[in-house]
């Protein structure tokens, strides 16, 4: 049961519902794409499979490896193996980005593990070469003062040193410029294999160029309407999501 | 990558300021007790007890009159003050007016306190000399030798009045007179312990000076006098640290502090205040800096029921600097009531002031200050930064600055903010699996982390984790 | 001056002056004399300030122990300086009204637009629209007190006050023009009260200029002045003071800004007058999605003393104050800005700032700054500066490198500084005229 594995879940946000009977199963070693217009729930669905408790899950379970998910705090989906990549990354004056990871993999240590600096050091040093990270943001506060391009390399620098069993990925492509676009995805097939699965979560076609999924679906009303190959992306991309619209079943629509 | 951020935890030294540390008793016999209430005769048992001169015991009675005649600050500050019990409170109390050069020779359960409290073995490890206070009067009290034989002085004040009145009554009472305040008078009238420090000219102290006061006593008023004086080049770094059982009733701590810098000296005076919630610390400290020479506060207030406290620094000479850091943590049912005071008094001195205050559940931090340039002087510079981070809905923060400046040779600048922990910003670290309150704290670390660079690093490290200590279970 | 009194007024310090007053204004309206009456009472039994009240930290005491010297204007103008003033009170092409007030006596009748008149908007003298719309006026009449320490003398104003302004603009009415009020001092020892009381209906938009003047330098005078603005819902009303008195003039103008929801409410208070000129501005917010702007532009010289304490006082949450007061002294002048902010403990996500800065022009004058804050709310964004200092070196080279003397250099400099301020007046005329004041001071 290696897999991120979503059952029905429905989401509220202040009484309103945004994702409604959501189903989705990604393995462990593959990518799915997950792709729809402005307003369909997609950030919705990031921000409830990492707990934050103003989206409030209303019905259905989230097993990540078989582990229920639904209801646990925020910091313990993301050590049980759910990492997500934030849309806009919060600013944390004073906390240099080095501390802060190393603060997230010191929450991970078991008991009598002591945390390895040396180690630590050089790992983020690599990975930091890998998505052309210049070395003095070590000691940077984390995501001040950062540009667009600058916060999503940070995030997926987070992903590389956590080492998370899945990762979900909120518009990671959005406000990145083509340069900025290959490194962060460059960053993230470095990652691919066996032991990670991803979801990415997309409005646009630009970013599946540079990661191919395995998968891609489209989303509409708090569902997925469509499921296919990239082949279903270039769609996208070439007729628009109107078509998404019409072939919606019925009763959904805005 | 700041450098005190990547210290491994077995090598941080141990300055066991938590409350909990600190809230133990053992009970002890006093030999010597002025007994509850404030009187002219408590005043001359203090006087006897300590054989004090004449003029000693005359400054004492018009210091006593001076604070009965000197109403409470309380059209401005807390109306909490007016919840103190002068006649409740035991001035005086010690097992004698000598402090041991050695630790052998400390009375057992004195010794046990301080033992329990890691005072010892930060002597050893990192101290240039060590005084250890007990109720009124200092229990031990000793500097390396190297230092005496370069002339330093370092002993209580006590000894400091007795062995070299000529340097004491030279600076006594002159950069804070009597009637500064009203607990600046209550102080000289019954002050007993604290540090007197000589430095001679162009003698640097390398390491720090640490006393250490300690209130074992019930219904007790501690009032420790310090003065420290720098005499030209002279440089000297002074600490100071303090805890008391948590009693039923509240205690009392008024100690004043002088410093004096002459030319080109530098004094670094470092508090890291962290009595036990029912203490009343109201504090005067102030320092003098003559041409050239450096003050610098580093406070830390982080325990204490109600604490008032603006050290300040009066810039006689040209070229002086002055500077005050200060941290401020208020939790339930605490008031930090802290600040600063710049006063330009010669031309081309500067003065910086940084404060930093979070306010936790139904706590309040207040700053307050006065930034003053009175007369026409030139080139004098001030920046004020004070900046309040607020964790929980009921949580208060206030700033009252004051700032005059005469003529146009000089700047003063004044920034202030206040802010939160966001919601978003616990989500986030949330998401990279720290847990909230180890989130909540890490945010509150970042919040000080620029001012806490500034710390020696002993100093900061200990922080940082008493920070750690304050936050848990302060969420949720 | 060439004017003689009529009659012989007694002085504010005459027992008998309160009953002389009331019968001489002759106000039959029961719940006003009522509250003259109170306020008198209140006037005599509360003490004058005190040096050790944070309230007037810093102030000049002397000159307020000392108002009882003065009589309260009233009697009979001659035609000529009647003729003076009413035709220097002309510094708009187009107003939607005007009203003049010499020592607190209409000296010209009001005009208000008649087509404004139609709307229901109301623009009269404060004591004839006690008379025609008494409910309307006792709705908002004294109902917020700045509560910044003047409560004596807001007594007094009360106790004494003989005349002011009522406009009131209805729901849903906007006024481009601006209507203007212009308040003459005239007898040498005489003591005015003008009262200034604007309420802006839900959605109404207005502008309210006040010019305060003296019609000869060389006159004494005291002057207790309130305005009260009142923005309900969505409202948005703009009311600014040019206080130019003459400079033997202790004046006190004692001020609220009352906002309601959805407001846009903004005041200027622009100094230039005054011997001691002490102002209190309590902007008070009491509905959400309201932004509340204070300004003040302040020029003082000599031995001038302008000595202002301001609040904002968010009582609802989702609501913006900005105040930002600019000081240039001069001369052995003496500024004194105390502003709180006050976040109450429901008026969440509120962004308040407040600023002011200080621009030293001389090896006397004197800034004295308190900033304050009070902050009982967490998620608040709020901050305070507060800067003293002197004119930029490197600018000043720059214009002297242009072939600029020094002082003119200096002088556009401080416009330069004081621009901010003025671009925020909305009104091209009242802008021109404010640099005009501005740039007189600086050739005296």
């Amino acid at each position: 049961m290696s897999n991120l594995e979503i059952k029905n879940l429905n989401v509220s946000i202040n009484g309103t519902q945004i994702l409604k009977d959501f189903s989705l199963t990604v393995p462990k070693g593959e990518v799915h794409a997950i792709m729809g217009p402005n307003g369909t729930g997609k950030s919705t669905l990031a921000k409830a499979l990492a707990g934050h408790e103003d989206y409030e899950i209303t019905g259905g379970e989230v097993f990540l490896d078989g582990e229920q998910i639904v209801g646990k705090e925020p910091d313990e989906i993301s050590r049980a193996g759910l990492f997500m990549a934030f849309q806009y990354p919060s600013e944390i004056p004073g906390v240099t980005i080095a501390n802060f990871i190393r603060a997230a993999l010191t929450a991970r240590l078991e008991e009598g593990e002591t945390f390895k600096a040396p180690a630590f050091y050089k790992e983020l040093y690599e990975k930091m070469d890998l998505l052309k990270i210049d070395r003095s943001f070590t000691s940077r506060s984390v995501n001040e003062g950062f540009s667009g391009g600058e916060k999503k390399r940070c995030e997926i620098l987070q992903m590389a040193m956590l080492k998370p069993g899945y990762a979900v990925l909120d518009e990671t492509d959005s406000g990145l410029d083509i340069d900025a676009l290959k490194v962060v995805a460059d960053g993230v097939n470095q990652m691919r294999g066996p032991e990670l699965g991803v979801l990415l979560i997309t409005h646009y076609q630009r970013l599946l160029n540079y990661i191919v999924p395995d998968k891609v679906h489209v989303m509409f009303d708090g569902r997925i309407v469509q499921s296919g190959g990239p082949e279903l992306a270039e769609k996208l991309e070439a007729e628009g999501y109107d078509w998404v619209k019409e072939a919606a079943p019925a009763g959904a629509g805005a | 990558m700041s450098s005190t951020q990547d210290l491994k935890p077995d090598t941080q030294p141990d300055l066991n300021i938590e409350r909990d540390v600190g809230n133990f008793h053992y009970d002890t016999q006093y030999e010597f007790d002025a007994g509850v209430g404030l009187t002219e005769q408590t005043i001359d048992y203090i006087s006897d007890v300590k054989g004090e001169d004449a003029w000693v015991r005359q400054f004492r009675k018009k210091a006593l009159k001076t604070f009965l005649d000197k109403p409470l600050p309380t059209h401005w500050a807390s109306k909490d003050l007016e919840n103190i019990d002068y006649e409740k409170i035991r001035y005086y109390l010690s097992k004698g007016q000598r402090p041991s050069r050695s630790w052998d020779e400390v009375p057992d359960e004195v010794k046990q306190t301080f033992e329990r409290l890691g005072i010892p073995e930060k002597e050893r490890a990192y101290l240039a000399g060590v005084e250890a206070q007990f109720d009124s009067e200092a229990s031990y009290s000793n500097m390396k030798e190297d230092l005496a034989e370069q002339g330093v002085i370092f002993v209580g004040s006590t000894e400091g009045l007795k062995e070299h009145p000529e340097l004491f009554k030279k600076w006594f009472g002159k950069v804070i007179p009597i009637g500064d305040n009203k607990f600046s008078a209550l102080n000289s009238a019954v002050f007993s312990g604290g540090s007197f420090i000589y430095v001679p000219p162009g003698v640097k102290v390398k390491q720090p000076l640490q006393a250490y006061f300690r209130i074992n006593a019930e219904n007790f008023g501690q009032f420790e006098r310090t003065l420290i004086i720098a005499d030209e080049g002279a440089e000297v770094t002074y600490m100071e640290g303090c805890t008391a059982p948590t009693f039923e009733t509240s205690t009392l701590h008024s100690a004043v502090v002088e410093l004096v810098a002459l030319k080109g000296a530098k004094i670094q005076y470092i508090t890291v205040q962290n009595w036990s919630a029912n203490v009343f610390n109201l504090v005067t400290k102030r320092g003098l800096a003559m041409d050239g020479a450096e003050i610098k506060w580093i406070d830390c207030n982080i325990g204490s029921r109600l604490t008032m406290k603006y050290p300040g620094v009066i810039m006689r000479g040209p070229g002086a600097r002055g500077e005050v850091l200060s941290i401020a943590l208020a939790h339930d049912g605490q008031h930090q009531d802290t600040g600063a005071k710049m006063i330009h008094a010669a031309d081309h001195t500067t003065s910086n002031i940084t404060s930093k205050s979070i306010s936790i559940g139904q706590g309040r931090s207040t700053y307050r200050g006065i930034v003053s340039i009175p007369r026409q002087l030139k080139g004098c510079k001030n920046n004020t930064e004070c900046d309040a981070l607020l964790i929980n809905t009921n949580s208060r923060t206030d700033t009252y600055p004051a700032i005059t400046v005469r003529g146009n040779q000089s700047t003063v600048q004044h920034e202030a903010s206040v802010s939160k922990v966001s919601a978003e910003q616990i989500f986030y670290m949330m998401q990279r699996g720290l847990p909230e309150d180890e989130a909540m704290s890490l945010a509150v670390n970042g919040f000080v982390n620029d001012l806490i660079r500034e710390f020696p690093m002993e100093y900061s490290v200990e922080l940082k984790r008493l920070i750690d200590l304050e936050m848990e279970g302060s969420v949720g | 001056m060439s004017d003689t009194l009529a009659i012989e007024n007694p002085s504010l310090e005459d027992p008998k002056i309160f009953q002389f007053h009331q019968e001489q204004a002759g106000l039959e309206v029961d719940w006003f004399k009522q509250a003259q009456q109170a306020a008198w009472a209140r006037y005599l039994e509360l003490p004058l300030p005190v040096r050790t009240n944070e309230k007037w930290r810093f102030a000049n005491l002397s000159r307020l122990r000392d108002t009882g010297r003065f009589q309260p204007a009233g009697g009979e103008l001659s035609q000529v300086t009647v003729d003076r003033i009413v035709k220097a009170s002309h510094r708009f092409k187009e107003v939607a009204g005007r009203i003049i007030l010499a020592d607190e006596t209409l000296a010209a009748p009001v005009e208000l637009d008649p087509e404004l008149g139609k709307k229901g908007i109301i623009f009269t003298t404060l004591t004839d629209a006690i008379v025609k719309y008494p409910e309307l006026v006792q709705k908002y009449f004294m109902q917020q007190s700045p509560e910044l320490g003047s409560e004596k003398f807001e007594a007094l104003h009360v106790a004494m006050l003989r005349n002011g302004v009522f406009l009131h603009v209805p729901d849903n009415v906007e006024v481009d023009r601006p209507f203007v009020i212009y308040n003459w001092t005239v007898r040498d020892k005489g003591a005015i009260f003008p009262h200034t009381l604007f309420v802006a209906g839900k959605h109404a938009k207005a502008t309210l200029i006040e010019f305060q003047e003296s019609a000869s330098p060389g006159t004494e005078h005291l002057v207790v002045a309130n305005a009260h603005l009142f923005a309900d819902d969505g409202a948005q009303p703009n009311h600014t003071i040019v206080q130019n008195w003459n400079q033997n003039t202790l004046s006190l103008q004692l001020n609220t800004n009352n906002a309601w929801s959805d407001t846009n409410a903004k005041s200027t208070l622009i100094n230039v007058g005054s011997a001691q000129a002490r102002q209190e501005v309590h902007g008070k917010i009491f509905g959400s999605g309201s932004n509340v702007e204070m300004y003040a532009l302040n020029v003082p010289t000599e031995n001038q003393e302008f000595d202002q304490r301001t609040l904002q006082t968010h009582i609802a949450p989702n609501s913006r104050s900005d105040l930002l007061f600019k000081n240039a002294l001069i001369g052995k002048s003496r500024t004194i800005f105390s502003g709180l902010i006050i976040v109450e403990e429901d008026a969440q996500q509120t962004d308040a700032y407040q600023t002011n800065n200080n621009l030293m022009l001389s090896e006397e004058a004197e800034a004295n700054s308190l900033p304050g804050l009070e902050i009982k709310a967490n998620d608040v964004k709020c901050s305070h500066g507060a800067t003293t200092g002197r004119i930029n070196d490197s600018e000043l080279f720059y214009f002297l490198a242009r072939g600029i003397p020094r002082n003119k250099a200096q002088e556009l400099m401080v416009f330069g500084y004081f621009e901010e301020i003025v671009e925020k007046l909305d009104n091209q005329e009242l802008a021109d005229y404010v640099r005009e004041v501005v740039q007189h001071k600086f050739m005296d």
